[in-house]
């Protein structure tokens, strides 16, 4: 076949939708891509490609793409759109949010987005030229995607860490200082199909080969349980306890690495006695894992020299997630794993380059200190949040959903929804989701299809270009890479050209610095010494340069980590902190604990007699990413239905056949889902897949793709965060009951 | 001339869908002529990933199988088809010829193996084609081989020692199998660890507070009373026996010293977990 370009560029949303990083070829023919493969030179995913990158062309030349921008002529839910221009779109959307802005303050707007993609650099620039605090992962109840694991790392040892699969070198598992985990530990994750958070699932897989041992951690049977080593299967939102019973077994045993802990940390004698209370005897009944197990888990875990954990979202949705993060973080600081070849490596972005600014010292110079005071001023959540004034930009989800309903303390006008299908995603409690949406005087999304939100709530709908029709680049800790374009479909525009030409018009004044979008990225690249075009021209990719701060392994000890270069960590005491000096300032416990989920058989009894399975949302599938794809054939044929998983026994006693439509439901409402009777889930745990909508099926109010009917967030509640306010959405650990569901043909 | 084939281990196969996607984007929309029509957008499989899990309790497998057309020596497909409408190759591919075979539904209920589909709109049997496209134009590989992430599928020359499929053959020499062997056709597909069931199981000893019986001698029977297999419990006093045949009927014996043994005949239908063996102190 002969084509007449092949672009490489990164794969990062819209496409996979994934958190991206790997390197892609497109093979295009009369200006249109007619054929994916992966990169075999790209250093992060070595020519490997998933299948939601193989269906790329069936998503970009999908029929019911949106190649142009919308508004809405018919009421709100009637699904009634009409083709208008950029430029009205454009005008529409300034002259509305101008209006509200001079009604209500700038920050009666929320700047909405999914989960951590192309997104986080033009929202957050687009919503603080607008003058809004209020960037927000809207229903997402806890903020409860690894910000709360972010949190939790930056308070104890002043940075990230991640598994060390040799990521940050361009020799990759060839580079001779790196060494393979002895052990893994997968805490909560099913990471082939997941790819999570910059990191390549595959990589496990990858480690796997070359001799890595695995301790997983799940209460579902994965590929990876049923190839590890052990398996302990957990009850749901106990993770914590576990990570404590495995530290006094670490502590009280003497198998912590004393050399690492004398010289480079301070609290061990806090912890010792924290953790003093969580015998394994004691968690073992916490959390159905035998103590036996716990025990054994933790020597050979300790035992292990290098050892690496690598981690999952169910962490932060436990319940008070920041404290369960720092207690498993903990355990890669005792034993000494941190930042070793092999171990949990520091992980930087590649020469220090963001898309988006995260210091606060980078968001004064870009919006000025008076006006990041005022944000914080008004930011939602941030008086009652420790963690929310002190760490991170977000507004938080639980305390906006009640504000836009309430109107107090301020009133919330409008909605600005981009990379995020709301209703279909991760709102929980999706009917208070609804309501609250449907009370906004504007919404505008933008989005790639129409799905639940569009259709519930959108004013005006704008169309964005794929991963394989747009120019950005990516920084997720390592490479830095840029995003190439290689054709144009309709209309379509990035986000970040949308966000670009609007925030312009709301801040002239940045338009001035940055007269054209390169000249932003070129702004951001500065500290490469490159320019984009330059970056794209010598290959697209860079890896973090030797011996700098974002280059492994040991930065500690040679003062590459702290702003005054002396050795150690960027923590208040300058040494990894087990008793926490930030978490305390911030008026938390300095010290990790366990909590009950808010539902449980401990907590409500009464509940439990009721609703007797814990049903845990959020399995991850190849094929799909969070509510993405299930209206792309291809991907939806290798799973094609809304299930639920049931252990035998369970089916057993409801009198539910596999391939039955059953009920699950609890006070908050049902759903109805396909039984797929296996052995894999725990007998006193349902698994119910999240982000199912039904694209085939009516789009207009009230079936809004089915979403009542198969949406699980709606028996989720809101309101569960953490002390912190970040984590304990209750996604992994809310009881149900199922039972056979009547009638239902299909 | 070159002889080809296709090597799938089990063990490492994740179960990602990354070769059925391949072979989409291959083929959906592409006529490769003269061995492949274009692949109709729906329907149709030309590799499926099966998903196997079995067991209970503490026991449980999960496998993935990928299942494609098996390039078979003696052709079931052909039996019912019209003259020369699908044949084999020199190179041991075989091809569906997208003129010949038109209209010839029948070849859909005759492979055993159910890997031939139907293209309503084509009017035409269609199925896997080794890539015989790309390898005709001089590629060393077909798409699903090379997309795969961990290597559980791979392609070559069979009559080259150095070929990806030649290398993993050797590896696995003696625990290579033919999917259904029982269909009699002589595959070019080959795979290794294909799930079988297993009989597992978890020993204690009644008197010591239900302490886990590790190093407890347990034996696998045939139905007939003849050892096949013997093994130590675990340090968690967990035994399993693997591959093992299905729809078999099995005795396992469990013996220490001091403690009565234990007997129980077990039917394999599907992958037993015994659970808790409880031994008493005699
Ligand atoms: S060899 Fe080619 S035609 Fe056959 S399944 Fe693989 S990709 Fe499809
Ligand atoms: S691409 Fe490989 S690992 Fe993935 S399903 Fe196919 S054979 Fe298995």
């Amino acid at each position: 076949m002969k084509y007449d370009k092949v672009v490489t560029t990164t794969a990062w949303s819209p496409g996979p939708g994934c958190h991206g990083g790997c390197g892609v070829k497109l093979f295009v023919r009369d200006d249109k891509v007619v054929r994916v493969e992966g990169d075999e030179n790209h250093p992060f995913s070595q020519g490997r490609a998933c299948p939601r990158l193989l269906a790329l062309t069936q998503y970009m030349y999908h029929p019911e793409r949106i190649t142009h921008p919308l508004k809405r002529v018919g009421p709100r839910g009637s699904g009634e759109f009409v083709r208008i221009s950029w430029d009205e779109a454009l005008d529409t959307i300034e002259a509305r949010l101008r209006e509200i802005k001079d009604d209500y303050g700038p920050e009666s707007v929320l700047f909405c987005q999914g989960t951590g993609r192309d997104i986080g650099g033009p929202i957050s620039f687009l919503a603080y030229s607008y003058g809004s605090p209020n960037w927000i992962q809207l229903g997402l109840a806890g903020h409860s995607c690894y910000t709360p694991r972010l949190g939790a790392m930056m308070a104890t040892q002043g940075d990230y860490a991640v598994l060390d699969a040799a990521q940050f070198s361009p020799q990759r598992y060839d580079d001779p200082e790196y060494r393979v985990p002895e052990v893994i530990v997968i805490w909560a994750q099913n990471p082939a199909p997941g790819c999570p958070d910059g990191f390549f699932g595959h990589w496990i897989v990858d480690c796997m080969k070359r001799g890595s041992k695995l301790i997983v951690i799940d209460p579902r049977w994965t590929w990876f349980s049923a190839k590890a080593e052990m398996f302990l299967q957990i009850r749901p939102g106990t993770d914590g306890a576990l990570a404590l019973a495995m530290i006094n077994v670490i502590i009280s045993e003497k198998l912590y690495d004393e050399k690492f802990v004398s010289e480079w940390t301070v609290g061990l004698d806090e912890l010792r006695e924290r953790a003093a209370e969580y015998t394994p005897r004691r968690v073992a009944e916490i959390t159905w894992i035998p103590e036996a197990d716990i025990i054994a888990a933790a020597r050979m875990y300790a035992k292990a020299k290098p050892a690496a954990i690598h981690w999952g979202v169910p962490v932060d949705k436990s319940p008070e997630g920041t404290t369960v993060a720092q207690a498993i973080n903990h355990l890669w600081c005792l034993t000494g794993n941190l930042d070793v070849p092999g171990g949990n490596v520091i992980a930087r972005p590649a020469y220090g380059v963001t898309t988006y600014p995260f210091s606060t010292q980078e968001m004064h110079a870009l919006y000025g200190e008076d006006f990041v005071n005022r944000l914080n001023e008004k930011r939602i959540g941030a008086k009652e949040y420790a963690m929310v004034r002190n760490f991170r930009g977000w507004a938080q989800p639980d305390v906006a959903v009640e504000q836009m309903i309430s109107g107090e303390p301020y009133p919330i006008k409008a909605c600005w929804i981009q990379t995020s299908n709301v209703l279909g995603g991760q709102a929980a409690d999706t009917r208070l989701h609804h309501e609250a949406l449907k009370k906004m005087d504007f919404v505008v999304v933008a989005d790639l299809f129409h799905n639940p939100t569009t259709m519930a709530v959108a004013d005006i709908v704008l169309p964005v270009a794929s991963l394989a029709e747009k120019e950005s680049f990516r920084s997720w800790w390592a490479p830095l890479q840029v995003i190439t374009p290689a054709v144009q479909v309709g209309e379509c525009r990035s986000d970040w050209e949308i966000n670009f030409e609007l925030a312009k018009r709301f801040n002239p004044e940045l338009g001035k610095r940055f007269p054209t979008l390169k000249d932003l990225f070129d702004d951001r690249l500065k500290p490469t010494g490159m320019s984009y075009d330059e970056l794209r021209d010598a290959g697209g990719w860079m890896m973090p340069p030797e011996n700098s701060a974002s280059r492994p392994y040991r930065r500690h000890e040679r003062g590459l980590l702290r702003p005054d270069g002396k050795p150690g960590f960027r923590t208040p005491s300058g040494k990894i902190e087990f008793a926490s000096q930030s978490y305390a300032q911030w008026g938390l416990d300095p010290l990790p604990y366990f909590s009950e989920p808010p539902e449980s058989e401990v907590r409500t009894p009464e509940l439990l007699a009721k609703y007797p399975l814990v049903m845990v949302s959020g399995r991850r599938s190849s094929v799909f990413f969070h509510s993405e794809h299930r209206n792309i054939p291809w991907l939806r044929e290798c799973d094609p239905d809304p299930i639920v998983e049931i252990h035998p026994s369970v089916a057993k006693a409801n009198g539910i056949e596999d391939g039955a439509w059953v009920t699950i439901e609890n006070d908050r409402g049902a759903i109805r889902r396909k039984a797929k009777v296996t052995p894999i889930v725990h007998p006193r745990i349902v698994s119910v897949p999240h982000g199912w909508w039904l694209p085939e099926t009516e789009g207009r109010e009230p079936n809004l793709f089915g979403i009542w009917d198969v949406n699980c967030n709606v028996l989720v509640p809101m309101g569960t965060q953490s002390k912190s306010g970040y984590g304990g959405g209750a996604y992994k650990t809310t009881l149900v009951r199922v039972r056979a569901a009547e009638g239902r043909g299909e | 001339m070159a002889r080809f084939g296709i090597g799938i281990d089990i063990e490492k196969c994740t179960g990602c869908h990354s070769c059925f996607l391949a072979c989409k984007d291959e083929f959906v929309g592409n006529d490769h002529l003269p061995t492949a029509a274009a692949q109709p957008h729906g329907g149709h499989s030309w590799i499926r990933v099966k998903e196997v899990e079995q067991g209970s309790g503490t026991k449980v497998k999960v496998d993935y199988v990928p299942v494609l057309c098996q390039h078979c020596n003696s052709l079931a497909c052909a039996k019912v088809a019209p003259e020369g409408a699908v044949y084999r190759r020199a190179d041991g591919i075989v091809i569906i010829d997208p003129v010949k075979a038109k209209g010839c539904k029948a070849m859909v209920d005759a492979c055993p193996y159910g890997v031939v589909y139907w293209n309503q709109d084509a009017d035409l049997p269609q199925k896997c084609t080794m890539c015989a496209h790309m390898l005709d134009a001089g590629e060393k590989t077909t798409r699903c081989a090379e997309v795969c992430p961990t290597g559980a599928l791979v392609f070559g020359d069979l009559d080259d020692v150095t070929s990806p499929v030649s290398r993993m053959l050797a590896e696995k020499a003696g625990k290579l199998e033919a999917l259904k062997p029982e269909f009699g056709t002589g595959p070019s597909v080959c795979y290794s660890g294909l799930p079988k069931v297993f009989i597992a199981g978890e020993v204690l000893f009644s008197n010591r507070g239900s302490e886990c019986a590790s190093g407890v001698k347990v034996v696998l029977k045939d139905a007939t009373g003849k050892k096949i297999e013997e093994t130590l419990t675990d340090c968690f006093g967990d035994f399993t026996f693997r591959d093992l045949e299905t729809n078999e009927g099995y005795v396992v014996n469990v013996e220490h010293v001091g403690y009565a043994p234990l007997e129980l005949a077990v039917r394999a239908f599907a992958s037993q977990n015994l659970g808790e063996l409880v031994l008493k102190a005699k």
